[in-house]
């Protein structure tokens, strides 16, 4: 069956990695490719640990997703239900902004975004990755907004006439009504702030503030024939993503092809 | 509606989208001319600007011209991006196709295709750095069946895709299969496009005569067109920044030979290896007129094979 051999193809790397994690050393060289193990070593796992700080990386790491998960659904819900379930002048000016922005490449605003954050105190400080997701992400604001104008707006006109606030409308009405986007953004967020490369490369300086994704990138040149340690530490920062993945499969679906069905 | 909750409705408006307002200054609208600004000047982030007038610019041309610098780096983006994208939309597509074959464990195999698309960058490319080692990879161990000497990979300057080094693969086919394991995305929105279309059509087709592959071609392709037009305006955003990988795979220099020096790698380095403020703003903007360019080009293409439901669009 043609689906079981490319499937195999796709998760054989893998496994591959897996087993490498597992293996002891010497086999790795000699036959590192055997499906079996010659034996179980859990302690390359151990070693890993120990050969990169790894858990002040991972603190470094879930200060990051936390903050930045906080930051994008804060902002981000509050900006798309102005666009989304309030009238004004400009609305559709700013909208058109909003999706403008979309279309500029971060390398434009990189160095001057750089510049700026230098000169604010914030080099070498986890807030410079932190604090700008408290300002919204155009792509999480326009898939809240599709969401939030699926919303009935008699619901908002009855929150009105009993004389809610529209803070309120947004706090107890539309905000528990939009779960399921809620968490899309959410999982979004938390993936690319564990994956983020480029943001510590550029911000953070000294090792004591590096998250997992950059830590691992100084292990490569340092350790580079330690194959076994290389791939279980990759393992231990990969399998978050795959439980996270298994345990919101639907949230992740739902947000990609909402991504291709604008 | 009573009047003073309009009233109120002109400033909250406001209020709701504040955060995202100073965002937009001081994260877009600042940077955005501060870059154009520093383009024409020569800042090494320690001493102030010194504008030397559209010098960033001709430098970035004369490179052009010779291959080398941006001009190597444009050429490397654009190898890239002409392998892996078109590679990609048919790997894409033809999973999205099988998977919709209704077969049982259907949800297992998405699983299965869709799960390396969940592996963080920096662990697969560790990861692919080791499968497409030049002398002790997996790939390579396969691949002695066929070769005298297999690819460099990651280690070597050649181009696959070529008349002149066919099938030695080099630095970027590295990269490139690592996008095409990592076509999971793309895959789940055709195959979302692919549920969404009329089951009618294939059985009218069917009553025709229509094979599998006239289906495919007749009804299927055309109906996914506009979702192909727009993942392919992904994918050429998605090569133009791709870093994490063509870092890691080069640690960080886009060696062999330059052979991985893509765009982004090259504005960076030039930016904080070598603190040419004013030069790296230049290919930033060069950059954004080239993407804006090919995204027009591909728009202004699409009218001749984009079919949209109930009629074409403009």
């Amino acid at each position: 069956m043609a689906l079981i051999c490319v499937s195999g193809l796709f998760i054989w790397p893998l496994v591959l990695m897996l087993l490498a994690s597992i293996k002891p050393a010497e086999q790795l060289t000699s036959d590192p490719f055997s499906l079996v193990p010659q034996s179980v070593e859990l302690d390359n796992y151990q070693q890993a640990l120990q050969a990169i700080p790894y858990m002040k990386y991972l603190a470094n790491s879930i200060v990051l997703c936390v903050g930045s998960v906080i930051g994008t659904v804060v902002s981000c819900s509050l900006v798309a239900y102005g666009f989304a379930r309030l009238k004004w002048r400009g609305r559709n000016l700013m909208f058109a902004i909003l999706m403008g922005t979309m279309l500029l490449p971060w390398h434009v605003t990189m160095i001057p975004r750089f510049v700026l954050f230098s000169e604010l105190g914030l080099y070498n400080h986890l807030a410079a990755i932190i604090l700008p997701t408290f300002l919204g992400d155009a792509f999480y604001i326009f898939l809240l907004r599709q969401f939030f104008l699926a919303i009935p707006e008699e619901i908002s006109e009855a929150a009105r006439l009993d004389g809610l606030s529209e803070f309120g409308i947004y706090w107890r009405i539309v905000l528990p009504l939009s779960k399921p986007a809620l968490i899309t953004v959410a999982m979004f967020q938390l993936v690319a702030s564990w994956n983020d490369f480029s943001s510590p490369l550029l911000y953070l300086s000294d090792h004591e503030k590096f998250p997992l994704a950059y830590g691992l990138e100084q292990f490569v040149s340092s350790y580079a024939d330690q194959t076994h340690l290389l791939m279980a530490a990759s393992v231990m920062f990969t399998i978050p993503m795959v439980l996270l993945f298994f345990v919101a499969q639907k949230s992740f679906t739902r947000g990609i092809t909402m991504t291709g069905s604008k | 509606m009573a009047a003073d909750a309009k009233k109120g409705d002109r400033w909250t408006g406001w209020l709701f989208i504040s955060p995202w307002l100073l965002g937009v200054a001081v994260l877009f609208v600042y940077p955005f001319f501060a870059s154009l600004i520093w383009s024409f000047t020569e800042y090494d982030l320690l001493t102030s600007p010194r504008f030397v007038g559209a010098d960033n610019y001709e430098r970035i041309a004369r490179e052009v011209l010779a291959g080398e610098g941006f001009g190597k780096a444009l050429w490397n983006t654009f190898y890239y991006a002409a392998v892996s994208i078109p590679l990609s939309t048919m790997l894409a597509i033809a999973l999205a196709v099988m998977l919709n074959w209704k077969v049982r464990g259907q949800a297992l195999f998405r699983t299965l295709f869709y799960l390396p698309s969940m592996v963080p960058m920096v662990a697969s490319s560790i990861l692919w750095l080791w499968l497409l080692d030049p002398r002790d990879g997996m790939l390579n161990a396969v691949l002695a069946l066929f070769y005298e000497t297999p690819p460099l990979w990651f280690q070597g300057m050649q181009e696959g895709v070529s008349l002149s080094t066919p099938f030695q693969f080099g630095s970027k086919d590295g990269l490139t299969l690592m996008s095409l394991w990592g076509v999971g995305n793309f895959m789940l929105i055709y195959l979302a496009a692919i549920g969404d279309i009329d089951e009618s059509l294939y059985q009218a087709a069917e009553l025709d005569g229509a094979g599998v592959w006239q289906k495919f071609r007749n009804i299927t392709l055309p109906m996914l067109s506009p979702i192909i037009f727009f993942n392919l305006i992904l994918g050429i955003i998605q090569s133009v920044q791709a870093f994490t990988q063509v870092y890691i795979v080069s640690e960080g220099t886009g060696q062999p030979a330059e052979s991985s020096l893509m765009i982004s790698l090259q504005l960076f380095l030039a930016a904080f290896r070598d603190l040419e403020m004013g030069y790296a703003s230049a290919i930033a903007w060069v950059l954004f007129v080239v993407l804006a360019l090919a995204t027009w080009g591909l728009f202004r293409s699409s009218r001749n094979w984009v079919h949209y439901r109930g009629g074409r669009l403009s």
